[in-house]
């Protein structure tokens, strides 16, 4: 079995025509296609990144509000001056892009554009055979974060290959890496806004201070096929950013809300060079304890929607025994208050030092996310203090 | 129950209101007979007309009915045209021809001074104005305003519909990282009032004979407010309340379907509402919204989808604004609609059906006098279903669009340009599609002699009923998720046109639907043809960037205190637009975007 092909799509600056791309994403991933969705309105440097930071084989880039000429141009300018030129660029803009631009396009390195009227089929027949072969063994990665990124693909596509762990090899000793990282785990239904949350909380590490890097690793579904649309970047419009390096992992499989490669891949995030580690797992079910207890994960947030049933659901839910810290999104909507109560008289049964804090992620600014944001902080400074005590 | 419950219960009532009626014109004698005396009366008063072969016909047709309950069905259920609840129009006439002389009894003593201009469309004393409306926007502010000079040279009225360019649509400047290329594509590119004034030069912007009608969403209490301080600049402030025209400013839309919002939702309806607030009260002929189902069909909704999410978003802006204090018979009849009208079977009725929900709601529901009750249009025909794959076909798809939008009485209408599927459309094809307009209503005798002439068929009412039911199932599907807001945030709206969008692809795909040319009788080549492509030239870009480096170098030091008084009034949580008006002045409109979404976040994108 071969691994799943990853391609990044996107629709350009100053453009919001998705109706196009998201019919063309669903075909793709029907035929076992990994696609990240970067969305609509999307600048060169946010398509670059995100693409260097997937290890996508190709960008498609779905373009209807003209300047498509420089757009494409500008894509695969930066590919090659960040030392990506080996992730190919194509694309499509139904009527508007014509013949003879199409032919400007490819004489600046675009690999093909489609035209209006081209089929869902010919394009997946495309993708499929000019994107899927293996890529040639590279010699030598240009930057830290190609680097990093060609290693997590050799752990998710070595995981793929064999069921049985092949990446001890490709991350080195576990035991002997150094850990930097401070690693957050956040998990929760579907529907919670783990994503929002997570996206806010993003913009306070950024703006609080001026060098911190972060990594994110974020879990979407794997289609019954294979495929997935890995969509988290499209909403997290804070972290499209520099110092934020990202990486969309689909299930390709697993239940519990990780992939079969997450441990590994968030080994090797934790030991290089970040200050921050959040790892967010696809919705979760009542029974899910999708983080070990090995010690990776320093921190766990359990998100939740006020709206979870009855009362009797929380006995349920095993996360709420586990989690450092329990997050009632959406803190606005009616039953935010019963949900609050019920869960913090749930959380007393376990008499342990957990935490519950009300959030609106969607409001911009919101306290509750504030108050996370310096709960999460306090204990990374506890925990590096406790770390310096000990050596 | 939210607005919208209510609205689903008033019109149910009123159906069943309609059959009390029609049972009492049968029981009821003398009810009965005042019916027939309204109807022959009403009948007997229709002026009638010649048409040029001399043929004589009314100017207001009517079934031919003479039973009670029919009668009773006929103007309860329908109306007559300017009457509630307006199914066969918002006006008593329109789009007919000044009544040629001639004889005629009924039309009794009123003659007609020979050459004089005759009021047709029942809105005051003004001379009928054309109901074509061209949108156009290209390059730079003094394109497009040469553009508008040549559109309007035959035109007795000068009414702009104005594209604006990408960047300006999400509120950024052309100085913008990675924005050069898009500078002046597919609309005309406006970042500071210094253009805004260039982009209407030469007109007279206080003239009762002009309008304006803007075609943004995102950041358009920015841009309002550089039109008015561009009117100001030139007319001086007298002109503010003589201002007429619309802004789209509509941010339901964008979220379900055109994806231009820049701040988080309830920040956009929060500063939409103060602009409402503030052109109701000092521009009382301004429309500061134009509730749009356009983009929503365009986005690949099904026509009954566009329908039932642009009355909702409509419902939903009243209750709103209401709740902000502002009177329902001050922002009532200044909502006006926009809708797409393309080729599937629902559009022979589907403005008729949104016309009669909105009047029965706006008065039952909000309480709004006879003006609110208006269902205003502004219709265009459907772009998406024009293809590049022999697109001179696209000049028939275009006129049987018209022709459905006519029979639906819209009050105005923009028809597209075949060569829209590749380009922004050039003077020859703009030039076809504004004459297709004429020749179905001047040239030809389908609309210019009387009205309600194909209103009212079998088939007509069948859609009707069909879609009117449709409708209220999707109100009942909103108001089950809480209400337009809650669904919206619930991406109720978007997935569902989403999941439309692609089993329309799917159909064309697998032929269920036929498209001409390109999935039933093709040519076999898929060239596009040679046209003659509208692109702004590298140089123009970098022009409209060179200008703008030297606005904001001229206001470096006034533009910082306008901001910092912006964000304060913003943070307040007061009316925003008296401070936006200052800013525009001295602020470029990426700087006002920037430095609000620094206090109100910026829109996340739902996918």
């Amino acid at each position: 079995m071969t691994s799943p092909i990853r391609i990044l799509t996107a629709v350009p600056i100053c453009d919001g025509h998705d109706s196009a791309i998201n019919t063309i994403n669903l075909e793709f991933i029907r035929h076992g296609i990994e696609v990240i969705y970067l969305g609509y309105h999307r600048s060169v440097g946010d398509i670059v990144r995100a693409a260097i930071q997937e290890d996508v084989r190709a960008i498609g880039i779905s373009s209807y509000n003209g300047g498509h000429i420089e757009f494409f141009a500008e894509v695969v300018d930066l590919l090659r001056k960040r030392g990506a030129s080996d992730i190919k660029v194509f694309g499509g803009g139904g009527g508007t892009i014509t013949h003879d631009d199409a032919v400007t396009m490819r004489r600046k390195g675009v690999d093909q554009i489609f035209f209006a009227g081209t089929s869902l089929a010919e394009m997946t027949d495309y993708v499929r055979k000019n994107y899927g072969k293996l890529r040639k063994p590279q010699s030598r990665a240009k930057s830290w974060d190609i680097e990093l990124a060609w290693k997590l693909t050799e752990i998710e596509d070595g995981l793929a290959k064999s069921k049985r762990s092949t990446s001890k090899k490709a991350i080195g000793n576990r035991q002997s890496a150094i850990r930097n990282a401070n690693v957050i785990g956040f998990t929760g239904p579907g529907g919670a806004g783990k994503t929002t949350l997570i996206d806010e909380l993003v913009l306070r590490f950024l703006n609080q201070n001026r060098k911190e890097r972060i990594a994110i690793l974020s879990h979407d579904p794997s289609v019954v096929g294979e495929g997935a649309l890995l969509g988290d970047r499209a909403t997290m419009i804070n972290s499209q950013n520099d110092r934020v390096f990202m990486r969309s992992m689909a299930t390709r499989g697993q239940a519990g809300g990780l992939s079969p490669a997450t441990h590994d891949c968030l080994a090797l995030l934790a030991r290089s060079n970040f200050d921050y580690v959040i790892i967010e797992t696809v919705g979760t079910g009542q029974e899910a304890m999708p983080f070990r207890k090995d010690g990776i994960v320093d921190q766990t947030v359990l998100v939740m929607n006020p709206d979870y049933g009855s009362q009797l659901q929380l006995q349920k839910i095993v996360m709420l025994d586990l989690a450092d810290i329990v997050v009632v999104n959406k803190s606005d909507l009616q039953r935010a208050r019963t949900a609050h109560s019920e869960i913090e008289q749930r959380l007393e049964q376990n008499r342990r030092d957990q935490r519950l804090i009300d959030t609106v992620a969607k409001r911009h600014r919101n306290p509750g996310v504030d108050r996370l944001f310096d709960l999460i902080c306090r204990s990374e400074r506890s925990r590096r203090g406790k770390a310096g005590n000990q050596s | 129950m939210s607005k919208l419950g209510q609205v689903v219960e008033a019109v149910e009532k009123y159906n069943q209101f309609v059959l009390d009626q029609v049972k009492r014109a049968r029981s009821d004698e003398k009810f009965g007979r005042e019916l027939i005396h309204r109807w022959n009366e009403t009948k007997a008063k229709t002026p009638v007309t010649q048409t040029p072969t001399g043929l004589p016909l009314p100017r207001l047709a009517l079934p031919e009915i003479d039973e009670p309950g029919e009668i009773a069905r006929y103007l309860f259920g329908e109306g007559l045209p300017g009457e509630f609840p307006f199914l066969n129009g918002a006006y008593r006439e329109m789009y007919l021809e000044p009544v040629r002389e001639i004889e005629s009894a009924s039309y009794g003593k009123k003659t007609l001074a020979s050459g004089a201009k005759q009021k047709v469309d029942g809105n005051g004393a003004r001379p009928p104005e054309e109901p074509t409306r061209l949108f156009s926007g290209l390059m730079l502010a003094e394109d497009t305003n040469e553009r508008f000079h040549y559109l309007t040279q035959h035109q007795r009225t000068h009414r702009l519909s104005t594209a604006f360019d990408g960047p300006t649509l999400y509120g950024i400047d052309s100085d913008a990282d990675g924005v050069f290329g898009k500078i002046g594509e597919g609309g005309v590119a406006i970042d500071t009032v210094e253009d805004m004034t260039r982009l209407y030069d030469g007109f007279d912007l206080g003239s009762p004979n002009f309008s304006a009608s803007m075609t943004i969403s995102g950041p358009a209490p920015i841009i309002m407010a550089m039109y008015i301080a561009a009117a100001k600049r030139r007319f001086g402030s007298k002109v503010v309340p003589k201002l007429r025209g619309t802004i789209q400013a509509d941010i339901f839309k964008e979220v379900q379907a055109q994806n231009e919002t820049i701040f988080p939702i309830e920040a956009s309806l929060r500063f939409l509402t103060d602009m409402v607030e503030f052109t109701t009260r000092e521009m009382p002929r301004w429309y500061p919204i134009s509730i749009s189902g356009y983009h929503i069909g365009e986005a690949g909704s099904t026509p009954v989808q566009q329908a039932a999410y642009t009355l909702s978003n409509g419902f939903a802006y009243a209750e709103m604004f209401a709740a902000r204090g502002i009177p329902v018979d001050q922002f009532g009849p200044r909502l006006s609609f926009f809708l797409d009208c393309g080729l599937d079977a629902e559009y022979i009725a589907l403005a008729r059906v949104s016309r009669r929900v909105w009047a029965i709601g706006m008065r039952d529901a909000f309480n709004a006098g006879p003006r609110g009750q208006l269902f205003k249009l502004h219709t265009q025909t459907s772009g998406r279903s024009l293809i590049a794959a022999e697109f001179k076909n696209n000049l028939t798809r275009t006129a049987a669009e018209l022709m459905l939008a006519y029979m639906n009485a819209t009050n105005s209408c923009h028809s597209n340009s075949a060569d829209e599927p590749f380009t922004t459309p050039s003077e020859e094809w703009i030039r076809l599609a504004a004459h297709g307009q004429a020749i179905l209503l001047e040239e030809s005798g389908i609309f210019k002699h009387t009205m309600n002439m194909l209103s009212g068929s079998p088939g007509m009412k069948a859609v009707e009923r069909a879609v009117e039911r449709a409708i209220l199932d999707e109100f009942r599907e909103i108001e089950r998720l809480g209400g337009v807001l809650a669904a919206v945030e619930d991406r109720f709206q978007r997935s569902q046109i989403q999941n439309a969008a692609h089993r329309y692809e799917q159909q064309i795909y697998d032929g269920t639907r036929p498209i001409i040319g390109l999935n039933r009788y093709r040519n076999g080549t898929d060239d596009i043809p040679e046209v003659k492509l509208a692109r702004t030239p590298r140089k123009k870009q970098q022009l409209q960037v060179d200008r703008l480096a030297k606005f904001k170098k001229k206001n470096a030091e006034k533009s910082k205190r306008a901001l910092d008084k912006l964000a304060a009034v913003a943070e307040s949580g007061k009316n925003c637009f008296p401070a936006l008006l200052d800013a525009v002045e001295v602020c470029s409109l990426g700087q006002i975007t920037g430095r609000l979404q620094e206090v109100v976040g910026r829109f996340r994108p739902m996918v």
